[in-house]
Protein backbone atom coordinates (compact mmCIF):
# COMPACT_ATOMS: atom_id res chain seq x y z
CA UNK A 1 0.00 0.00 0.00
CA UNK A 2 2.49 2.14 1.08
CA UNK A 3 4.76 1.57 -2.28
CA UNK A 4 1.63 2.07 -4.43
CA UNK A 5 1.71 6.25 -3.05
CA UNK A 6 5.41 5.84 -3.30
CA UNK A 7 4.31 5.63 -7.33
CA UNK A 8 1.84 8.14 -7.39
CA UNK A 9 3.92 10.64 -5.79
CA UNK A 10 6.54 9.78 -8.57
CA UNK A 11 6.32 12.44 -11.30
CA UNK A 12 5.93 11.59 -15.36
CA UNK A 13 9.74 13.03 -15.97
CA UNK A 14 11.04 11.24 -12.92
CA UNK A 15 8.95 7.73 -14.43
CA UNK A 16 10.84 8.37 -17.49
CA UNK A 17 14.23 8.97 -15.99
CA UNK A 18 14.12 5.72 -13.91
CA UNK A 19 12.93 4.00 -16.81
CA UNK A 20 15.39 4.90 -18.83
CA UNK A 21 18.02 4.20 -16.07
CA UNK A 22 16.69 0.69 -15.94
CA UNK A 23 16.73 0.12 -19.76
CA UNK A 24 20.16 0.78 -19.79
CA UNK A 25 20.75 -1.78 -16.91
CA UNK A 26 19.28 -4.59 -18.42
CA UNK A 27 20.54 -3.75 -22.11
CA UNK A 28 24.42 -3.92 -20.75
CA UNK A 29 23.27 -7.24 -18.71
CA UNK A 30 21.63 -8.44 -21.63
CA UNK A 31 24.64 -7.65 -24.07
CA UNK A 32 27.01 -9.64 -21.47
CA UNK A 33 25.32 -12.64 -21.47
CA UNK A 34 25.00 -12.42 -25.51
CA UNK A 35 28.95 -11.62 -25.93
CA UNK A 36 29.81 -14.56 -23.39
CA UNK A 37 26.87 -16.70 -25.19
CA UNK A 38 28.30 -15.99 -28.40
CA UNK A 39 31.86 -16.40 -27.53
CA UNK A 40 31.32 -20.25 -26.64
CA UNK A 41 28.84 -20.89 -29.70
CA UNK A 42 30.86 -19.71 -32.01
CA UNK A 43 33.95 -21.76 -30.28
CA UNK A 44 31.99 -24.61 -30.25
CA UNK A 45 30.89 -24.08 -34.03
CA UNK A 46 34.70 -23.28 -35.50
CA UNK A 47 35.86 -26.80 -33.70
CA UNK A 48 32.89 -28.63 -35.27
CA UNK A 49 33.33 -26.90 -38.63
CA UNK A 50 36.99 -27.29 -38.63
CA UNK A 51 37.91 -23.95 -38.84
CA UNK A 52 40.24 -24.60 -35.74
CA UNK A 53 42.07 -27.50 -34.41
CA UNK A 54 40.12 -28.55 -31.49
CA UNK A 55 43.12 -30.99 -30.48
CA UNK A 56 44.85 -27.70 -29.85
CA UNK A 57 42.20 -25.36 -29.17
CA UNK A 58 39.57 -27.58 -27.49
CA UNK A 59 35.90 -27.47 -27.66
CA UNK A 60 33.15 -26.53 -24.81
CA UNK A 61 31.73 -29.62 -25.48
CA UNK A 62 34.91 -31.43 -25.07
CA UNK A 63 35.56 -29.87 -21.59
CA UNK A 64 32.14 -30.23 -20.41
CA UNK A 65 32.93 -33.62 -21.04
CA UNK A 66 36.19 -34.12 -19.45
CA UNK A 67 34.91 -32.16 -16.36
CA UNK A 68 31.89 -34.65 -15.85
CA UNK A 69 34.48 -37.67 -16.26
CA UNK A 70 36.52 -35.63 -13.66
CA UNK A 71 33.64 -35.50 -11.73
CA UNK A 72 32.55 -38.77 -11.52
CA UNK A 73 35.81 -39.89 -10.45
CA UNK A 74 35.75 -37.35 -7.87
CA UNK A 75 39.10 -36.15 -9.33
CA UNK A 76 37.96 -32.58 -10.51
CA UNK A 77 37.08 -31.57 -6.87
CA UNK A 78 40.27 -32.77 -5.85
CA UNK A 79 42.02 -30.08 -8.01
CA UNK A 80 39.47 -27.26 -7.16
CA UNK A 81 39.31 -27.96 -3.38
CA UNK A 82 43.26 -28.01 -3.77
CA UNK A 83 44.42 -25.01 -4.90
CA UNK A 84 40.95 -23.10 -3.34
CA UNK A 85 42.69 -24.02 0.11
CA UNK A 86 46.63 -23.09 -1.16
CA UNK A 87 44.96 -19.55 -2.55
CA UNK A 88 42.46 -18.49 0.35
CA UNK A 89 45.45 -19.85 3.03
CA UNK A 90 47.76 -17.42 1.12
CA UNK A 91 46.18 -14.56 0.72
CA UNK A 92 44.38 -14.39 4.63
CA UNK A 93 47.89 -15.32 5.60
CA UNK A 94 49.38 -12.44 3.62
CA UNK A 95 47.04 -10.05 4.40
CA UNK A 96 47.55 -10.73 7.92
CA UNK A 97 50.71 -10.71 8.22
CA UNK A 98 51.36 -7.46 6.08
CA UNK A 99 48.63 -5.90 8.56
CA UNK A 100 50.47 -6.99 11.58
CA UNK A 101 53.64 -5.54 9.88
CA UNK A 102 52.32 -2.13 8.71
CA UNK A 103 51.00 -2.11 12.64
CA UNK A 104 54.71 -2.60 13.76
CA UNK A 105 55.91 -0.22 11.00
CA UNK A 106 53.33 2.22 12.15
CA UNK A 107 54.73 2.16 15.82
CA UNK A 108 57.84 2.14 15.47
CA UNK A 109 58.71 5.20 12.46
CA UNK A 110 62.37 4.50 13.16
CA UNK A 111 62.70 0.82 11.74
CA UNK A 112 59.98 2.17 9.34
CA UNK A 113 62.38 4.44 7.72
CA UNK A 114 65.09 1.65 8.15
CA UNK A 115 62.63 -0.58 6.41
CA UNK A 116 61.53 1.73 3.47
CA UNK A 117 64.26 1.13 1.07
CA UNK A 118 63.97 -2.55 1.18
CA UNK A 119 60.48 -3.01 1.15
CA UNK A 120 59.73 -0.23 -2.14
CA UNK A 121 62.81 -2.92 -4.10
CA UNK A 122 60.78 -5.87 -2.58
CA UNK A 123 57.60 -4.66 -3.92
CA UNK A 124 58.68 -4.54 -7.70
CA UNK A 125 60.22 -7.51 -7.50
CA UNK A 126 58.15 -10.19 -9.15
CA UNK A 127 58.01 -12.69 -6.42
CA UNK A 128 56.88 -15.13 -8.11
CA UNK A 129 61.08 -15.47 -9.08
CA UNK A 130 61.33 -16.56 -5.91
CA UNK A 131 59.55 -19.83 -6.17
CA UNK A 132 62.37 -22.32 -7.01
CA UNK A 133 63.82 -21.06 -3.94
CA UNK A 134 61.12 -21.41 -1.88
CA UNK A 135 60.66 -24.84 -3.00
CA UNK A 136 64.42 -25.61 -2.32
CA UNK A 137 63.96 -24.50 1.14
CA UNK A 138 60.69 -25.81 2.36
CA UNK A 139 60.41 -28.75 0.56
CA UNK A 140 58.46 -30.30 -2.44
CA UNK A 141 55.09 -30.04 -0.78
CA UNK A 142 52.23 -27.60 -0.22
CA UNK A 143 53.56 -25.32 2.28
CA UNK A 144 55.82 -24.00 -0.09
CA UNK A 145 52.99 -23.35 -2.71
CA UNK A 146 51.35 -21.48 0.30
CA UNK A 147 54.33 -19.88 1.00
CA UNK A 148 54.53 -18.71 -2.62
CA UNK A 149 51.10 -17.01 -2.67
CA UNK A 150 51.83 -15.45 0.90
CA UNK A 151 55.04 -13.53 -0.89
CA UNK A 152 52.73 -12.27 -3.97
CA UNK A 153 50.24 -10.28 -1.67
CA UNK A 154 52.21 -9.24 1.79
CA UNK A 155 54.57 -6.73 0.71
CA UNK A 156 51.88 -4.78 -0.98
CA UNK A 157 49.63 -5.38 1.72
CA UNK A 158 52.60 -3.44 4.37
CA UNK A 159 52.77 -0.97 1.91
CA UNK A 160 48.95 -0.05 1.15
CA UNK A 161 48.28 -0.49 4.87
CA UNK A 162 50.94 1.47 6.49
CA UNK A 163 50.21 4.31 4.02
CA UNK A 164 46.68 3.94 5.19
CA UNK A 165 47.88 4.02 8.91
CA UNK A 166 49.89 7.34 8.01
CA UNK A 167 46.90 9.49 6.26
CA UNK A 168 44.76 9.34 9.47
CA UNK A 169 44.57 12.74 9.95
CA UNK A 170 46.69 13.93 12.95
CA UNK A 171 43.78 15.79 15.10
CA UNK A 172 42.19 12.20 15.29
CA UNK A 173 44.83 10.93 16.76
CA UNK A 174 44.83 14.43 19.11
CA UNK A 175 41.32 13.57 20.23
CA UNK A 176 42.45 10.16 21.74
CA UNK A 177 45.33 12.23 23.45
CA UNK A 178 43.36 14.89 24.82
CA UNK A 179 41.37 12.43 26.68
CA UNK A 180 44.90 10.72 27.96
CA UNK A 181 45.32 8.15 25.57
CA UNK A 182 48.06 5.78 25.15
CA UNK A 183 49.50 4.98 21.59
CA UNK A 184 47.67 1.56 21.83
CA UNK A 185 44.51 3.43 22.15
CA UNK A 186 45.19 5.53 19.56
CA UNK A 187 45.70 2.42 17.45
CA UNK A 188 42.59 0.48 18.29
CA UNK A 189 39.93 3.77 18.39
CA UNK A 190 41.25 5.20 15.38
CA UNK A 191 43.62 4.28 13.09
CA UNK A 192 42.76 0.64 12.74
CA UNK A 193 38.67 1.34 12.84
CA UNK A 194 39.59 4.24 10.16
CA UNK A 195 41.53 1.96 7.95
CA UNK A 196 39.25 -1.53 8.10
CA UNK A 197 37.84 -0.32 4.27
CA UNK A 198 41.45 0.14 3.47
CA UNK A 199 42.62 -3.52 4.51
CA UNK A 200 39.34 -5.29 2.57
CA UNK A 201 40.62 -3.25 -0.08
CA UNK A 202 44.35 -5.11 0.04
CA UNK A 203 42.15 -8.37 0.69
CA UNK A 204 40.48 -7.83 -2.63
CA UNK A 205 44.03 -7.45 -4.50
CA UNK A 206 45.67 -9.73 -2.50
CA UNK A 207 42.88 -12.48 -4.19
CA UNK A 208 44.28 -11.86 -7.45
CA UNK A 209 47.91 -12.04 -6.49
CA UNK A 210 47.87 -14.78 -4.37
CA UNK A 211 46.03 -16.74 -7.54
CA UNK A 212 49.27 -16.14 -9.56
CA UNK A 213 51.41 -17.43 -6.62
CA UNK A 214 49.13 -20.80 -6.33
CA UNK A 215 49.10 -21.78 -10.06
CA UNK A 216 52.97 -20.75 -10.58
CA UNK A 217 53.98 -23.10 -7.21
CA UNK A 218 51.62 -25.66 -8.43
CA UNK A 219 53.79 -25.53 -11.93
CA UNK A 220 56.78 -26.69 -9.90
CA UNK A 221 55.92 -28.94 -7.31
CA UNK A 222 52.12 -29.90 -7.01
CA UNK A 223 50.80 -33.40 -7.38
CA UNK A 224 47.11 -32.23 -8.02
CA UNK A 225 45.58 -28.85 -8.36
CA UNK A 226 44.40 -26.92 -11.23
CA UNK A 227 47.77 -25.12 -11.65
CA UNK A 228 48.91 -29.10 -11.89
CA UNK A 229 46.04 -29.97 -14.18
CA UNK A 230 46.95 -26.73 -16.79
CA UNK A 231 51.35 -27.81 -16.83
CA UNK A 232 50.09 -31.71 -16.74
CA UNK A 233 47.35 -31.12 -19.14
CA UNK A 234 50.17 -28.65 -21.53
CA UNK A 235 52.73 -31.13 -21.44
CA UNK A 236 50.32 -34.30 -22.72
CA UNK A 237 48.60 -32.52 -25.06
CA UNK A 238 45.03 -33.18 -23.41
CA UNK A 239 43.76 -29.29 -23.72
CA UNK A 240 40.32 -29.92 -22.89
CA UNK A 241 42.10 -29.99 -19.22
CA UNK A 242 43.79 -26.89 -19.84
CA UNK A 243 40.87 -24.75 -21.28
CA UNK A 244 38.56 -26.31 -18.42
CA UNK A 245 40.80 -25.56 -15.41
CA UNK A 246 41.48 -21.92 -17.14
CA UNK A 247 37.97 -21.25 -17.07
CA UNK A 248 37.10 -22.71 -13.28
CA UNK A 249 39.86 -20.66 -12.83
CA UNK A 250 38.15 -17.48 -13.83
CA UNK A 251 35.12 -18.37 -11.95
CA UNK A 252 36.86 -19.13 -8.70
CA UNK A 253 38.59 -15.83 -9.07
CA UNK A 254 35.00 -13.92 -9.68
CA UNK A 255 33.63 -15.73 -6.84
CA UNK A 256 35.85 -14.85 -4.49
CA UNK A 257 36.25 -11.45 -5.31
CA UNK A 258 32.36 -11.19 -4.77
CA UNK A 259 32.25 -12.51 -1.33
CA UNK A 260 34.86 -9.63 -0.15
CA UNK A 261 33.12 -7.07 -2.27
CA UNK A 262 29.74 -8.39 -0.13
CA UNK A 263 31.97 -8.53 2.82
CA UNK A 264 33.20 -4.68 2.15
CA UNK A 265 29.55 -3.47 1.84
CA UNK A 266 28.74 -5.24 5.35
CA UNK A 267 31.50 -3.76 7.16
CA UNK A 268 31.11 0.27 5.65
CA UNK A 269 27.33 0.48 6.60
CA UNK A 270 28.42 4.16 7.83
CA UNK B 1 40.96 32.18 45.98
CA UNK B 2 43.24 29.86 44.04
CA UNK B 3 43.29 30.01 40.22
CA UNK B 4 41.69 26.90 38.91
CA UNK B 5 44.55 27.69 35.65
CA UNK B 6 47.41 29.97 35.71
CA UNK B 7 50.34 30.35 33.42
CA UNK B 8 53.61 32.45 34.87
CA UNK B 9 56.05 33.46 32.21
CA UNK B 10 55.53 30.67 29.52
CA UNK B 11 56.82 30.59 26.38
CA UNK B 12 56.95 27.99 23.82
CA UNK B 13 59.33 27.55 20.96
CA UNK B 14 58.88 24.97 17.70
CA UNK B 15 61.45 23.08 16.28
CA UNK B 16 62.18 22.40 12.82
CA UNK B 17 64.69 21.58 10.42
CA UNK B 18 64.49 24.40 9.12
CA UNK B 19 64.93 26.77 12.37
CA UNK B 20 63.42 27.90 15.76
CA UNK B 21 60.16 29.85 16.11
CA UNK B 22 59.00 31.25 19.04
CA UNK B 23 55.09 30.49 19.37
CA UNK B 24 54.29 31.83 22.83
CA UNK B 25 56.59 34.80 24.33
CA UNK B 26 56.14 35.31 28.15
CA UNK B 27 52.65 34.79 29.13
CA UNK B 28 51.04 35.30 32.49
CA UNK B 29 47.29 34.59 32.63
CA UNK B 30 45.29 33.69 35.45
CA UNK B 31 41.52 32.13 35.14
CA UNK B 32 39.36 31.57 38.33
CA UNK B 33 36.82 29.25 38.52
CA UNK B 34 33.47 29.61 36.81
CA UNK B 35 34.78 32.29 34.67
CA UNK B 36 34.44 31.80 30.71
CA UNK B 37 37.92 33.41 29.11
CA UNK B 38 37.96 33.85 25.57
CA UNK B 39 41.83 34.87 23.81
CA UNK B 40 41.53 36.52 20.53
CA UNK B 41 45.00 37.45 18.75
CA UNK B 42 45.68 37.74 14.65
CA UNK B 43 45.74 34.02 12.68
CA UNK B 44 48.40 31.98 13.84
CA UNK B 45 49.89 34.02 16.38
CA UNK B 46 50.06 30.61 18.84
CA UNK B 47 46.26 30.83 19.81
CA UNK B 48 45.75 26.81 20.11
CA UNK B 49 49.71 26.41 20.94
CA UNK B 50 48.62 27.51 24.32
CA UNK B 51 45.39 25.22 24.98
CA UNK B 52 47.69 22.55 23.67
CA UNK B 53 49.99 23.12 26.38
CA UNK B 54 47.07 23.88 28.87
CA UNK B 55 46.31 20.42 27.84
CA UNK B 56 49.71 18.88 28.36
CA UNK B 57 50.55 17.56 24.98
CA UNK B 58 52.94 20.00 24.58
CA UNK B 59 55.72 20.73 27.40
CA UNK B 60 56.50 24.60 27.74
CA UNK B 61 59.78 25.54 26.37
CA UNK B 62 60.02 28.27 29.60
CA UNK B 63 58.04 28.54 32.67
CA UNK B 64 55.67 27.14 34.62
CA UNK B 65 51.60 25.78 34.52
CA UNK B 66 49.64 25.36 37.03
CA UNK B 67 46.28 23.45 36.03
CA UNK B 68 43.55 22.55 39.02
CA UNK B 69 41.14 20.38 37.65
CA UNK B 70 40.55 17.68 34.96
CA UNK B 71 41.12 19.58 31.71
CA UNK B 72 38.27 19.00 28.46
CA UNK B 73 39.16 19.80 25.02
CA UNK B 74 36.95 20.67 22.32
CA UNK B 75 38.87 20.69 18.52
CA UNK B 76 38.11 22.83 15.89
CA UNK B 77 36.01 20.29 14.13
CA UNK B 78 34.11 17.35 15.88
CA UNK B 79 36.18 14.64 14.42
CA UNK B 80 32.81 12.16 15.11
CA UNK B 81 34.16 8.63 14.59
CA UNK B 82 32.26 7.79 11.61
CA UNK B 83 32.18 3.99 12.06
CA UNK B 84 30.15 4.87 16.03
CA UNK B 85 26.92 5.41 16.61
CA UNK B 86 26.46 8.99 18.00
CA UNK B 87 26.18 7.50 21.77
CA UNK B 88 29.35 5.60 20.99
CA UNK B 89 31.17 8.71 19.61
CA UNK B 90 29.48 10.89 23.07
CA UNK B 91 31.09 7.35 25.43
CA UNK B 92 34.66 7.65 23.65
CA UNK B 93 36.30 9.73 26.55
CA UNK B 94 34.77 7.71 29.09
CA UNK B 95 35.70 4.50 27.48
CA UNK B 96 39.60 6.12 26.74
CA UNK B 97 40.04 6.90 30.55
CA UNK B 98 38.24 3.87 31.26
CA UNK B 99 35.38 5.07 33.48
CA UNK B 100 32.45 3.11 31.30
CA UNK B 101 30.60 2.99 34.46
CA UNK B 102 26.34 2.61 34.75
CA UNK B 103 26.44 5.95 36.34
CA UNK B 104 28.36 7.46 33.79
CA UNK B 105 26.97 5.52 30.87
CA UNK B 106 23.34 7.15 32.53
CA UNK B 107 25.11 10.46 32.21
CA UNK B 108 25.79 10.61 28.65
CA UNK B 109 22.60 9.54 27.98
CA UNK B 110 20.99 12.55 29.70
CA UNK B 111 23.15 14.94 28.04
CA UNK B 112 22.07 13.46 24.69
CA UNK B 113 18.42 13.73 25.87
CA UNK B 114 18.59 17.03 27.94
CA UNK B 115 20.29 18.60 24.63
CA UNK B 116 18.33 17.28 22.02
CA UNK B 117 20.04 14.21 20.48
CA UNK B 118 18.02 11.52 22.51
CA UNK B 119 16.36 10.24 18.96
CA UNK B 120 19.86 10.22 17.75
CA UNK B 121 21.30 7.91 19.61
CA UNK B 122 21.83 5.05 17.16
CA UNK B 123 22.47 7.26 14.01
CA UNK B 124 25.57 7.57 12.45
CA UNK B 125 27.55 10.95 12.12
CA UNK B 126 27.11 11.43 8.63
CA UNK B 127 23.33 11.21 9.21
CA UNK B 128 23.36 14.97 11.32
CA UNK B 129 23.70 18.36 10.98
CA UNK B 130 26.64 20.33 11.32
CA UNK B 131 25.14 21.78 14.68
CA UNK B 132 24.24 18.72 16.14
CA UNK B 133 27.30 17.30 15.38
CA UNK B 134 29.46 20.00 17.25
CA UNK B 135 27.23 19.38 20.13
CA UNK B 136 27.92 15.70 20.12
CA UNK B 137 31.41 16.51 20.56
CA UNK B 138 30.59 18.69 23.10
CA UNK B 139 28.73 16.21 25.33
CA UNK B 140 31.63 13.90 24.19
CA UNK B 141 33.73 16.37 26.34
CA UNK B 142 31.41 17.02 29.15
CA UNK B 143 30.98 13.13 29.78
CA UNK B 144 34.20 12.98 31.33
CA UNK B 145 32.72 15.48 34.05
CA UNK B 146 35.84 18.59 32.87
CA UNK B 147 36.19 20.88 35.20
CA UNK B 148 37.83 22.84 32.32
CA UNK B 149 36.59 23.03 28.92
CA UNK B 150 39.48 24.03 26.45
CA UNK B 151 37.72 25.33 23.35
CA UNK B 152 39.98 25.15 20.30
CA UNK B 153 37.69 27.73 17.78
CA UNK B 154 35.62 25.16 17.89
CA UNK B 155 32.88 26.88 15.88
CA UNK B 156 34.83 27.46 12.89
CA UNK B 157 33.69 24.70 10.26
CA UNK B 158 30.23 25.62 10.41
CA UNK B 159 28.50 28.34 8.09
CA UNK B 160 27.93 31.94 10.03
CA UNK B 161 23.87 31.02 10.95
CA UNK B 162 24.42 27.51 12.49
CA UNK B 163 27.49 29.11 13.87
CA UNK B 164 25.70 31.66 15.55
CA UNK B 165 23.13 29.48 17.04
CA UNK B 166 25.43 27.02 18.14
CA UNK B 167 27.64 29.27 19.49
CA UNK B 168 24.55 30.62 21.76
CA UNK B 169 23.29 26.78 22.37
CA UNK B 170 26.68 25.75 23.58
CA UNK B 171 27.82 28.99 25.48
CA UNK B 172 24.43 28.61 27.31
CA UNK B 173 25.08 24.92 27.90
CA UNK B 174 28.97 25.64 29.42
CA UNK B 175 27.14 27.89 31.98
CA UNK B 176 24.50 25.75 32.91
CA UNK B 177 26.82 23.18 33.84
CA UNK B 178 28.68 25.40 35.65
CA UNK B 179 32.41 25.14 33.66
CA UNK B 180 35.73 27.26 33.15
CA UNK B 181 35.76 27.88 29.97
CA UNK B 182 38.55 29.21 27.72
CA UNK B 183 37.93 29.61 24.34
CA UNK B 184 40.15 30.48 21.55
CA UNK B 185 38.50 32.17 18.56
CA UNK B 186 39.78 34.82 15.63
CA UNK B 187 35.53 36.01 15.77
CA UNK B 188 35.67 39.13 17.95
CA UNK B 189 32.06 39.19 18.22
CA UNK B 190 31.80 35.85 19.98
CA UNK B 191 34.45 36.60 22.03
CA UNK B 192 32.95 39.20 23.77
CA UNK B 193 29.08 37.49 23.71
CA UNK B 194 30.05 34.57 25.29
CA UNK B 195 32.75 35.60 28.07
CA UNK B 196 33.64 37.23 31.01
CA UNK B 197 37.07 38.60 29.81
CA UNK B 198 38.58 38.69 26.74
CA UNK B 199 42.26 38.22 26.77
CA UNK B 200 44.32 39.89 23.67
CA UNK B 201 47.12 38.57 21.94
CA UNK B 202 49.59 40.29 19.83
CA UNK B 203 51.06 38.93 16.68
CA UNK B 204 53.26 35.64 16.98
CA UNK B 205 55.47 35.08 18.85
CA UNK B 206 51.98 35.26 21.28
CA UNK B 207 52.38 37.86 23.92
CA UNK B 208 49.38 39.39 26.09
CA UNK B 209 48.58 42.62 25.31
CA UNK B 210 45.71 43.53 27.02
CA UNK B 211 42.60 41.98 28.92
CA UNK B 212 39.64 43.39 28.56
CA UNK B 213 36.42 42.50 30.87
CA UNK B 214 33.05 42.16 29.61
CA UNK B 215 30.39 43.61 31.69
CA UNK B 216 26.68 44.12 30.23
CA UNK B 217 23.96 46.14 31.57
CA UNK B 218 21.33 43.41 31.93
CA UNK B 219 21.76 40.59 34.27
CA UNK B 220 20.50 37.35 32.54
CA UNK B 221 21.74 37.18 29.25
CA UNK B 222 22.15 34.46 26.81
CA UNK B 223 25.13 35.06 24.22
CA UNK B 224 22.69 35.71 21.58
CA UNK B 225 20.77 38.29 23.60
CA UNK B 226 24.83 40.06 24.47
CA UNK B 227 25.29 40.89 21.24
CA UNK B 228 21.97 43.25 21.34
CA UNK B 229 23.61 45.21 24.21
CA UNK B 230 24.43 48.49 24.31
CA UNK B 231 27.79 48.08 25.24
CA UNK B 232 28.31 45.39 22.48
CA UNK B 233 29.97 47.50 20.27
CA UNK B 234 31.89 49.66 21.72
CA UNK B 235 33.27 46.38 23.00
CA UNK B 236 33.88 45.25 19.79
CA UNK B 237 35.55 48.65 18.73
CA UNK B 238 37.79 48.91 21.43
CA UNK B 239 39.50 45.11 20.91
CA UNK B 240 39.29 45.68 17.18
CA UNK B 241 41.49 48.44 17.47
CA UNK B 242 44.03 46.93 19.88
CA UNK B 243 44.23 43.94 17.76
CA UNK B 244 45.30 46.24 15.45
CA UNK B 245 44.74 44.12 11.85
CA UNK B 246 46.33 45.52 9.10
CA UNK B 247 45.41 44.75 5.65
CA UNK B 248 47.96 46.31 3.64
Amino acid sequence: MFHKNDLKAVSKEQAAFLSRIQKRKTAVLALQIFLLVSFFLLWEIAARQRWIDPFLFSQPTRMLASAMDMMQDGTLFLHIGTTLWETVAGFLLGTVLGTLTAVLLWWNRFISDVAEPYLVVLNSLPKTALAPIIIVWFGNNQSSIIIVALLTSVIVTILSVLNGFLQVDEERIKLIQIFGGTKWQVLTKVVFPANIPCILNALKINVGLSFVGVIVGEFLVAQNGLGFLIIYGGQVFKLDWVMMSVIILSILAAVMYQTIALLEKRFTKW
Amino acid sequence: MRPIVSLEDVSLRYHSISGETPAVSHLNLTVQSGEFISIVGPSGCGKSTILSMLAGLLPPSEGHIEVNGNIGYMLQKDYLLHWRSIRSNALLGLEIQKKLTPETVAYVDALLEQYGLGDFKESYPYQLSGGMRQRVALIRTLAIRPDILLLDEPFSALDYQTRLSVSDEIGTIIRKEGKTAILVTHDISEAISLSDRVVVLSKRPAKLKKIFPIRFSMAEHTPMQAREAPEFKDYFNTIWKELDVHVS
